[in-house]
Protein backbone atom coordinates (compact mmCIF):
# COMPACT_ATOMS: atom_id res chain seq x y z
CA UNK A 1 0.00 0.00 0.00
CA UNK A 2 2.69 2.73 0.98
CA UNK A 3 4.35 1.24 -1.84
CA UNK A 4 1.67 2.23 -4.60
CA UNK A 5 1.93 5.18 -2.94
CA UNK A 6 5.53 5.68 -3.86
CA UNK A 7 5.81 4.43 -7.11
CA UNK A 8 2.50 6.70 -8.47
CA UNK A 9 4.46 10.19 -7.03
CA UNK A 10 8.05 9.08 -7.58
CA UNK A 11 6.92 7.86 -11.48
CA UNK A 12 9.33 10.64 -13.24
CA UNK A 13 7.18 12.40 -15.77
CA UNK A 14 9.23 12.40 -18.92
CA UNK A 15 12.46 14.02 -18.97
CA UNK A 16 12.48 14.77 -15.70
CA UNK A 17 15.33 13.47 -13.02
CA UNK A 18 16.35 13.03 -9.07
CA UNK A 19 17.10 16.61 -7.48
CA UNK A 20 18.19 17.14 -4.37
CA UNK A 21 15.94 19.30 -2.37
CA UNK A 22 16.89 18.69 1.61
CA UNK A 23 20.30 19.52 2.27
CA UNK A 24 22.16 16.60 4.66
CA UNK A 25 21.89 19.28 7.98
CA UNK A 26 18.09 19.26 7.79
CA UNK A 27 17.28 15.95 7.57
CA UNK A 28 19.77 15.08 10.45
CA UNK A 29 18.42 17.73 12.32
CA UNK A 30 14.70 16.64 11.52
CA UNK A 31 15.70 12.92 12.33
CA UNK A 32 17.57 13.53 15.66
CA UNK A 33 14.81 15.88 17.01
CA UNK A 34 11.91 13.24 16.59
CA UNK A 35 13.42 10.17 18.90
CA UNK A 36 14.48 13.39 21.39
CA UNK A 37 11.49 14.96 22.08
CA UNK A 38 9.99 11.65 22.17
CA UNK A 39 12.45 10.89 24.92
CA UNK A 40 12.00 14.33 26.91
CA UNK A 41 7.95 13.58 26.74
CA UNK A 42 8.84 10.33 28.38
CA UNK A 43 11.38 11.42 30.48
CA UNK A 44 9.65 14.13 31.65
CA UNK A 45 6.39 12.05 32.98
CA UNK A 46 8.42 9.85 34.53
CA UNK A 47 10.75 12.65 36.28
CA UNK A 48 13.50 11.18 34.99
CA UNK A 49 15.28 14.70 35.63
CA UNK A 50 18.88 14.07 34.60
CA UNK A 51 18.05 12.48 31.17
CA UNK A 52 14.92 14.71 30.54
CA UNK A 53 17.68 17.96 31.00
CA UNK A 54 20.33 16.23 28.66
CA UNK A 55 17.90 15.55 26.32
CA UNK A 56 16.44 19.11 26.49
CA UNK A 57 20.18 20.23 25.79
CA UNK A 58 20.09 18.19 23.01
CA UNK A 59 16.71 19.95 21.82
CA UNK A 60 18.28 23.25 22.78
CA UNK A 61 21.37 22.88 20.44
CA UNK A 62 19.39 21.19 17.19
CA UNK A 63 17.42 24.36 17.53
CA UNK A 64 20.11 27.04 17.89
CA UNK A 65 21.73 25.41 14.86
CA UNK A 66 18.44 25.13 13.17
CA UNK A 67 17.81 28.92 13.34
CA UNK A 68 22.01 29.74 12.32
CA UNK A 69 20.68 26.98 9.14
CA UNK A 70 17.76 29.27 8.50
CA UNK A 71 19.81 31.86 7.36
CA UNK A 72 23.49 30.11 6.00
CA UNK A 73 21.77 26.87 5.36
CA UNK A 74 20.57 25.21 1.80
CA UNK A 75 17.75 26.93 -0.10
CA UNK A 76 15.27 24.99 0.82
CA UNK A 77 16.43 25.81 4.77
CA UNK A 78 16.33 29.34 4.86
CA UNK A 79 13.40 31.03 6.08
CA UNK A 80 13.55 33.68 3.34
CA UNK A 81 12.74 31.60 1.00
CA UNK A 82 9.85 29.45 2.65
CA UNK A 83 8.70 32.62 4.66
CA UNK A 84 5.72 34.14 2.26
CA UNK A 85 2.96 36.08 2.90
CA UNK A 86 -0.63 35.89 3.74
CA UNK A 87 -1.50 36.27 -0.26
CA UNK A 88 0.74 33.15 -0.83
CA UNK A 89 -0.74 30.83 1.42
CA UNK A 90 -3.88 32.13 0.42
CA UNK A 91 -3.11 31.23 -3.66
CA UNK A 92 -1.42 27.86 -2.80
CA UNK A 93 -4.69 27.28 -0.57
CA UNK A 94 -6.82 28.21 -3.31
CA UNK A 95 -5.08 26.25 -5.94
CA UNK A 96 -4.83 22.91 -4.09
CA UNK A 97 -9.04 23.66 -3.48
CA UNK A 98 -9.56 23.59 -7.48
CA UNK A 99 -7.28 20.47 -7.71
CA UNK A 100 -4.22 21.76 -9.22
CA UNK A 101 -1.87 19.74 -7.40
CA UNK A 102 1.56 21.07 -7.96
CA UNK A 103 4.88 19.98 -5.50
CA UNK A 104 7.06 22.82 -4.28
CA UNK A 105 10.34 22.71 -4.87
CA UNK A 106 11.04 22.84 -0.90
CA UNK A 107 8.43 24.24 1.57
CA UNK A 108 5.19 24.77 0.64
CA UNK A 109 3.85 28.57 1.59
CA UNK A 110 1.31 26.32 4.47
CA UNK A 111 3.76 24.18 5.22
CA UNK A 112 6.27 27.06 5.81
CA UNK A 113 4.12 28.61 8.08
CA UNK A 114 3.77 25.44 10.13
CA UNK A 115 7.50 24.94 10.29
CA UNK A 116 7.91 28.27 11.71
CA UNK A 117 5.15 27.27 14.39
CA UNK A 118 6.61 24.12 15.45
CA UNK A 119 10.38 25.68 16.13
CA UNK A 120 8.33 29.26 17.85
CA UNK A 121 6.97 26.20 19.77
CA UNK A 122 9.69 23.99 20.63
CA UNK A 123 11.89 27.25 21.53
CA UNK A 124 9.37 28.36 24.08
CA UNK A 125 9.22 24.82 25.00
CA UNK A 126 12.84 24.99 26.03
CA UNK A 127 12.76 28.63 27.20
CA UNK A 128 10.29 27.45 29.79
CA UNK A 129 12.40 24.31 30.44
CA UNK A 130 15.05 26.19 31.42
CA UNK A 131 13.59 28.03 34.28
CA UNK A 132 11.29 25.30 35.16
CA UNK A 133 11.26 24.34 39.28
CA UNK A 134 9.23 21.10 40.30
CA UNK A 135 6.69 21.40 43.03
CA UNK A 136 9.60 19.80 45.76
CA UNK A 137 12.16 22.40 44.82
CA UNK A 138 14.15 19.33 43.95
CA UNK A 139 14.97 19.46 40.09
CA UNK A 140 15.22 22.60 38.11
CA UNK A 141 16.42 23.85 34.47
CA UNK A 142 19.75 25.38 34.28
CA UNK A 143 18.71 28.96 34.91
CA UNK A 144 16.62 28.26 37.10
CA UNK A 145 18.43 29.97 39.94
CA UNK A 146 17.94 33.16 37.97
CA UNK A 147 14.51 33.32 39.28
CA UNK A 148 12.25 32.73 42.57
CA UNK A 149 10.64 29.65 43.30
CA UNK A 150 7.22 31.13 42.41
CA UNK A 151 8.53 32.27 39.26
CA UNK A 152 10.17 28.91 38.47
CA UNK A 153 6.53 27.22 39.28
CA UNK A 154 5.05 29.46 36.75
CA UNK A 155 8.00 28.73 34.06
CA UNK A 156 6.69 24.70 34.88
CA UNK A 157 2.93 25.26 34.40
CA UNK A 158 4.10 26.98 31.14
CA UNK A 159 6.18 24.53 30.29
CA UNK A 160 2.95 21.72 30.99
CA UNK A 161 0.97 23.78 28.94
CA UNK A 162 3.36 24.70 25.76
CA UNK A 163 3.77 21.05 25.65
CA UNK A 164 -0.24 20.38 25.12
CA UNK A 165 0.15 23.11 22.33
CA UNK A 166 3.56 20.62 20.71
CA UNK A 167 1.20 17.86 20.58
CA UNK A 168 -1.01 19.20 18.73
CA UNK A 169 0.97 20.99 16.03
CA UNK A 170 2.62 17.33 15.77
CA UNK A 171 -0.40 15.28 15.18
CA UNK A 172 -1.32 17.81 12.27
CA UNK A 173 2.38 17.93 10.78
CA UNK A 174 1.67 14.33 10.50
CA UNK A 175 -2.12 14.37 9.33
CA UNK A 176 -0.72 16.98 6.73
CA UNK A 177 2.24 14.15 5.32
CA UNK A 178 -0.65 11.35 5.53
CA UNK A 179 -3.17 13.53 3.43
CA UNK A 180 -0.41 14.57 1.08
CA UNK A 181 0.28 11.10 0.85
CA UNK A 182 -2.99 9.70 0.27
CA UNK A 183 -5.00 11.98 -1.19
CA UNK A 184 -1.92 13.97 -3.39
CA UNK A 185 -0.08 10.77 -3.92
CA UNK A 186 3.09 12.91 -2.90
CA UNK A 187 5.34 10.99 -0.66
CA UNK A 188 7.03 13.50 1.86
CA UNK A 189 8.78 11.04 3.76
CA UNK A 190 11.23 9.72 1.04
CA UNK A 191 12.90 13.39 0.22
CA UNK A 192 13.20 13.88 3.83
CA UNK A 193 14.76 10.57 4.44
CA UNK A 194 16.97 10.57 1.06
CA UNK A 195 16.88 14.38 0.17
CA UNK A 196 16.05 13.96 -3.44
CA UNK A 197 12.60 13.94 -5.57
CA UNK A 198 11.54 13.43 -8.82
CA UNK A 199 10.75 16.93 -10.16
CA UNK A 200 9.13 17.80 -13.76
CA UNK A 201 10.47 21.21 -13.34
CA UNK A 202 13.85 22.50 -14.11
CA UNK A 203 14.76 21.99 -10.27
CA UNK A 204 18.48 23.02 -9.35
CA UNK A 205 20.33 20.51 -6.60
CA UNK A 206 20.08 22.04 -3.22
CA UNK A 207 23.95 22.90 -1.89
CA UNK A 208 25.77 23.47 1.07
CA UNK A 209 29.29 23.87 1.98
CA UNK A 210 30.03 21.66 5.05
CA UNK A 211 32.32 24.68 6.82
CA UNK A 212 29.25 26.50 6.96
CA UNK A 213 27.44 23.10 8.98
CA UNK A 214 30.39 22.92 11.00
CA UNK A 215 30.31 26.18 12.29
CA UNK A 216 26.89 26.20 12.59
CA UNK A 217 27.44 23.02 14.80
CA UNK A 218 30.11 24.46 17.04
CA UNK A 219 28.11 27.83 17.97
CA UNK A 220 25.21 25.19 18.60
CA UNK A 221 27.10 23.25 20.98
CA UNK A 222 28.31 26.36 22.53
CA UNK A 223 25.29 27.84 23.35
CA UNK A 224 23.93 24.51 24.41
CA UNK A 225 26.95 23.83 26.73
CA UNK A 226 26.83 27.52 28.06
CA UNK A 227 22.77 27.11 29.01
CA UNK A 228 23.52 23.95 30.73
CA UNK A 229 26.23 25.27 32.95
CA UNK A 230 23.65 28.42 33.88
CA UNK A 231 26.00 30.48 32.25
CA UNK A 232 29.03 30.01 34.87
CA UNK A 233 31.74 29.12 32.62
CA UNK B 1 -41.85 -4.34 62.40
CA UNK B 2 -43.07 -2.51 64.83
CA UNK B 3 -40.19 -0.46 67.19
CA UNK B 4 -40.40 0.55 71.05
CA UNK B 5 -41.42 4.07 71.26
CA UNK B 6 -37.72 3.89 73.46
CA UNK B 7 -36.34 2.39 70.51
CA UNK B 8 -37.41 5.11 67.70
CA UNK B 9 -36.67 8.14 70.43
CA UNK B 10 -32.80 6.63 70.13
CA UNK B 11 -32.64 6.15 66.46
CA UNK B 12 -33.13 10.00 66.07
CA UNK B 13 -31.61 11.52 68.96
CA UNK B 14 -28.19 9.28 69.39
CA UNK B 15 -27.06 11.09 66.22
CA UNK B 16 -27.72 14.01 67.10
CA UNK B 17 -26.64 14.17 69.93
CA UNK B 18 -23.08 13.03 68.29
CA UNK B 19 -23.48 15.79 65.87
CA UNK B 20 -23.85 18.40 68.79
CA UNK B 21 -21.18 16.89 71.20
CA UNK B 22 -18.60 16.46 67.70
CA UNK B 23 -19.25 20.40 67.45
CA UNK B 24 -18.71 21.17 70.75
CA UNK B 25 -15.70 18.77 71.33
CA UNK B 26 -14.54 20.31 68.11
CA UNK B 27 -14.83 24.16 69.25
CA UNK B 28 -12.58 24.63 72.10
CA UNK B 29 -9.76 23.62 69.90
CA UNK B 30 -10.17 26.11 67.93
CA UNK B 31 -9.23 25.03 64.72
CA UNK B 32 -8.66 27.37 61.96
CA UNK B 33 -11.70 27.17 59.23
CA UNK B 34 -10.97 24.66 56.40
CA UNK B 35 -10.66 27.62 53.81
CA UNK B 36 -7.93 29.25 56.38
CA UNK B 37 -6.04 25.99 56.98
CA UNK B 38 -5.82 25.53 53.26
CA UNK B 39 -4.28 28.92 52.59
CA UNK B 40 -2.22 28.55 55.06
CA UNK B 41 -0.59 25.19 54.69
CA UNK B 42 -0.22 26.25 51.28
CA UNK B 43 1.73 29.43 51.91
CA UNK B 44 3.33 26.99 54.40
CA UNK B 45 4.12 24.51 51.64
CA UNK B 46 5.41 27.55 49.31
CA UNK B 47 7.99 28.15 51.97
CA UNK B 48 9.35 25.25 51.99
CA UNK B 49 9.63 24.72 48.34
CA UNK B 50 11.21 28.27 48.25
CA UNK B 51 13.67 26.85 51.02
CA UNK B 52 14.09 24.01 49.07
CA UNK B 53 15.23 25.54 46.33
CA UNK B 54 17.39 27.58 47.67
CA UNK B 55 19.41 25.35 48.99
CA UNK B 56 19.75 23.16 45.70
CA UNK B 57 20.64 26.17 43.89
CA UNK B 58 23.65 26.42 46.15
CA UNK B 59 24.81 22.60 45.66
CA UNK B 60 24.38 23.35 42.04
CA UNK B 61 27.45 25.50 42.09
CA UNK B 62 30.90 24.96 42.92
CA UNK B 63 31.18 26.94 46.40
CA UNK B 64 27.43 26.19 47.98
CA UNK B 65 27.08 28.88 50.35
CA UNK B 66 26.78 27.70 53.81
CA UNK B 67 25.13 31.29 55.07
CA UNK B 68 22.32 30.84 52.58
CA UNK B 69 21.35 26.97 53.10
CA UNK B 70 21.81 26.98 56.98
CA UNK B 71 18.99 29.49 57.30
CA UNK B 72 17.01 27.88 54.64
CA UNK B 73 17.06 23.97 56.42
CA UNK B 74 15.99 26.06 59.89
CA UNK B 75 13.01 27.71 57.69
CA UNK B 76 12.28 23.72 56.31
CA UNK B 77 12.30 22.37 59.50
CA UNK B 78 10.38 25.12 61.44
CA UNK B 79 7.70 25.03 58.55
CA UNK B 80 7.35 21.24 58.73
CA UNK B 81 6.43 21.26 62.33
CA UNK B 82 3.46 23.71 61.77
CA UNK B 83 1.97 21.69 58.52
CA UNK B 84 0.56 18.82 60.07
CA UNK B 85 -2.42 21.46 62.20
CA UNK B 86 -3.43 22.18 58.80
CA UNK B 87 -5.56 19.38 57.55
CA UNK B 88 -8.52 19.56 59.65
CA UNK B 89 -12.02 17.73 58.60
CA UNK B 90 -13.61 18.84 55.36
CA UNK B 91 -10.61 21.01 54.51
CA UNK B 92 -10.33 18.78 51.28
CA UNK B 93 -11.39 19.12 48.00
CA UNK B 94 -15.08 19.54 49.38
CA UNK B 95 -14.16 22.82 50.71
CA UNK B 96 -15.15 24.99 47.79
CA UNK B 97 -11.52 26.55 47.51
CA UNK B 98 -8.65 26.04 45.08
CA UNK B 99 -7.03 22.98 47.12
CA UNK B 100 -4.88 20.04 45.06
CA UNK B 101 -4.98 18.04 48.60
CA UNK B 102 -6.47 14.76 47.40
CA UNK B 103 -8.69 13.09 49.67
CA UNK B 104 -7.43 9.84 50.69
CA UNK B 105 -5.47 12.50 53.00
CA UNK B 106 -8.84 12.20 55.12
CA UNK B 107 -9.28 8.08 54.57
CA UNK B 108 -5.51 7.09 54.82
CA UNK B 109 -4.65 9.10 57.39
CA UNK B 110 -1.72 7.28 59.36
CA UNK B 111 0.05 6.86 56.14
CA UNK B 112 -0.29 10.91 55.65
CA UNK B 113 0.85 11.72 59.12
CA UNK B 114 3.55 9.52 58.85
CA UNK B 115 4.75 10.98 56.03
CA UNK B 116 4.45 14.14 57.73
CA UNK B 117 6.29 12.53 60.49
CA UNK B 118 9.50 11.55 58.00
CA UNK B 119 9.42 15.28 56.67
CA UNK B 120 10.16 16.85 60.31
CA UNK B 121 12.61 13.95 60.81
CA UNK B 122 14.62 14.16 57.64
CA UNK B 123 14.67 18.01 57.99
CA UNK B 124 15.64 17.89 61.65
CA UNK B 125 18.59 16.23 60.14
CA UNK B 126 19.25 18.84 57.57
CA UNK B 127 19.80 21.47 59.74
CA UNK B 128 21.84 18.89 62.24
CA UNK B 129 23.77 17.94 58.95
CA UNK B 130 23.78 21.76 57.98
CA UNK B 131 25.97 22.92 61.34
CA UNK B 132 28.51 19.77 60.55
CA UNK B 133 29.36 21.74 57.36
CA UNK B 134 30.32 18.77 55.17
CA UNK B 135 29.22 19.54 51.53
CA UNK B 136 28.75 15.90 50.56
CA UNK B 137 26.77 15.32 53.85
CA UNK B 138 24.42 18.25 53.08
CA UNK B 139 23.81 16.82 49.57
CA UNK B 140 22.66 13.62 50.77
CA UNK B 141 20.49 14.34 53.23
CA UNK B 142 18.77 17.65 51.18
CA UNK B 143 18.08 15.04 48.72
CA UNK B 144 16.73 12.23 51.41
CA UNK B 145 14.35 15.51 52.38
CA UNK B 146 13.56 15.91 48.86
CA UNK B 147 12.63 12.77 48.31
CA UNK B 148 10.07 12.95 51.58
CA UNK B 149 8.14 15.76 49.71
CA UNK B 150 7.94 14.31 46.36
CA UNK B 151 6.87 10.69 48.13
CA UNK B 152 4.19 12.37 50.05
CA UNK B 153 3.56 14.59 46.61
CA UNK B 154 2.87 11.37 44.52
CA UNK B 155 0.48 9.93 47.32
CA UNK B 156 -1.54 12.87 48.83
CA UNK B 157 -1.26 15.80 46.01
CA UNK B 158 -3.29 15.87 42.79
CA UNK B 159 -1.52 16.65 39.20
CA UNK B 160 2.25 17.05 40.05
C1 LIG C 1 2.78 14.72 54.30
C2 LIG C 1 2.63 15.08 52.95
C3 LIG C 1 3.48 16.18 52.34
C4 LIG C 1 4.81 16.40 52.51
C5 LIG C 1 5.79 15.59 53.35
C6 LIG C 1 5.13 17.56 51.73
N1 LIG C 1 4.01 18.02 51.08
FE1 LIG C 1 3.94 19.60 49.82
N2 LIG C 1 1.93 19.32 49.62
C7 LIG C 1 1.19 18.34 50.23
C8 LIG C 1 -0.20 18.52 49.89
C9 LIG C 1 -1.34 17.63 50.35
C10 LIG C 1 -0.29 19.67 49.08
C11 LIG C 1 -1.56 20.33 48.51
C12 LIG C 1 -1.99 21.41 49.49
C13 LIG C 1 -3.23 22.15 49.03
O1 LIG C 1 -3.32 22.48 47.85
O2 LIG C 1 -4.10 22.36 49.86
C14 LIG C 1 1.08 20.16 48.92
C15 LIG C 1 1.41 21.28 48.19
C16 LIG C 1 2.70 21.76 48.04
C17 LIG C 1 3.05 22.92 47.26
C18 LIG C 1 2.08 23.79 46.45
C19 LIG C 1 1.47 24.84 47.33
C20 LIG C 1 0.48 25.69 46.58
O3 LIG C 1 0.78 26.84 46.30
O4 LIG C 1 -0.59 25.18 46.22
C21 LIG C 1 4.40 23.10 47.38
C22 LIG C 1 5.24 24.18 46.73
C23 LIG C 1 4.88 22.04 48.25
N3 LIG C 1 3.83 21.24 48.62
C24 LIG C 1 6.21 21.89 48.61
C25 LIG C 1 6.66 20.91 49.48
C26 LIG C 1 8.04 20.74 49.86
C27 LIG C 1 9.19 21.60 49.35
C28 LIG C 1 8.09 19.69 50.71
C29 LIG C 1 9.30 19.07 51.40
C30 LIG C 1 10.23 19.94 52.00
C31 LIG C 1 6.74 19.19 50.86
N4 LIG C 1 5.89 19.95 50.09
C32 LIG C 1 6.39 18.10 51.64
C33 LIG C 1 1.68 17.32 50.98
C34 LIG C 1 2.98 17.20 51.44
C1 LIG D 1 10.95 20.14 23.51
C2 LIG D 1 11.61 19.75 24.56
C3 LIG D 1 10.95 19.31 25.85
C4 LIG D 1 9.86 18.51 26.04
C5 LIG D 1 9.00 17.83 24.98
C6 LIG D 1 9.63 18.43 27.47
C7 LIG D 1 8.60 17.73 28.07
C8 LIG D 1 8.36 17.71 29.42
C9 LIG D 1 7.29 16.97 30.07
C10 LIG D 1 6.24 16.11 29.34
C11 LIG D 1 7.37 17.20 31.42
C12 LIG D 1 6.46 16.63 32.51
C13 LIG D 1 5.46 17.64 32.93
C14 LIG D 1 4.55 17.08 33.97
O1 LIG D 1 4.81 15.98 34.46
O2 LIG D 1 3.62 17.77 34.33
C15 LIG D 1 8.49 18.07 31.65
C16 LIG D 1 8.91 18.54 32.89
C17 LIG D 1 10.07 19.28 33.12
N1 LIG D 1 10.96 19.72 32.13
FE1 LIG D 1 10.78 19.46 30.14
N2 LIG D 1 10.60 19.17 28.11
C18 LIG D 1 11.43 19.72 27.16
C19 LIG D 1 12.55 20.51 27.36
C20 LIG D 1 13.06 20.84 28.62
C21 LIG D 1 14.29 21.57 28.84
C22 LIG D 1 15.22 22.10 27.74
C23 LIG D 1 14.44 21.68 30.19
C24 LIG D 1 15.58 22.32 30.96
C25 LIG D 1 16.78 21.81 30.92
C26 LIG D 1 13.31 21.04 30.81
C27 LIG D 1 13.09 20.98 32.18
C28 LIG D 1 11.99 20.40 32.79
C29 LIG D 1 11.76 20.40 34.22
C30 LIG D 1 12.65 21.03 35.29
C31 LIG D 1 10.55 19.70 34.42
C32 LIG D 1 9.90 19.41 35.78
C33 LIG D 1 8.84 20.41 36.07
C34 LIG D 1 7.84 19.86 37.05
O3 LIG D 1 7.90 18.69 37.39
O4 LIG D 1 6.97 20.63 37.43
N3 LIG D 1 12.49 20.54 29.84
N4 LIG D 1 9.07 18.36 30.42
Amino acid sequence: MPDAAMTASDTPAPGTRLARIWDAPIRLFHWLLLPLIAFSWWSGERHEMEWHRLSGYGILALLVFRIYWGFFGGRTARFAQFLRGPGAALAYLRSQASGRHEPAPGHNPIGGWSVILMLATLVAMVLAGLFAVDVDGLESGPLADYVSFDQGRLASDIHGIIFNLLLALIVLHVAAIFFYTVRLRQNLVGPMIHGRRRTGEQVADVTTSPWRALIGIAIAGACAYAVARGFRL
Amino acid sequence: MTLSRTTRFLLIAAPAALMVAGTLAAAPAAAPSPQAAIAARQAGYKKMGAAMKAINDQLKTDAPAKAVMAPAAQTLAVTAREQPKLFPAGSGPTAGVKTDALPNIWTDRKTFDAQMAKLIAESGKLVAVMNGGNIDAIRVQAKATGGTCAACHRQFRQDT
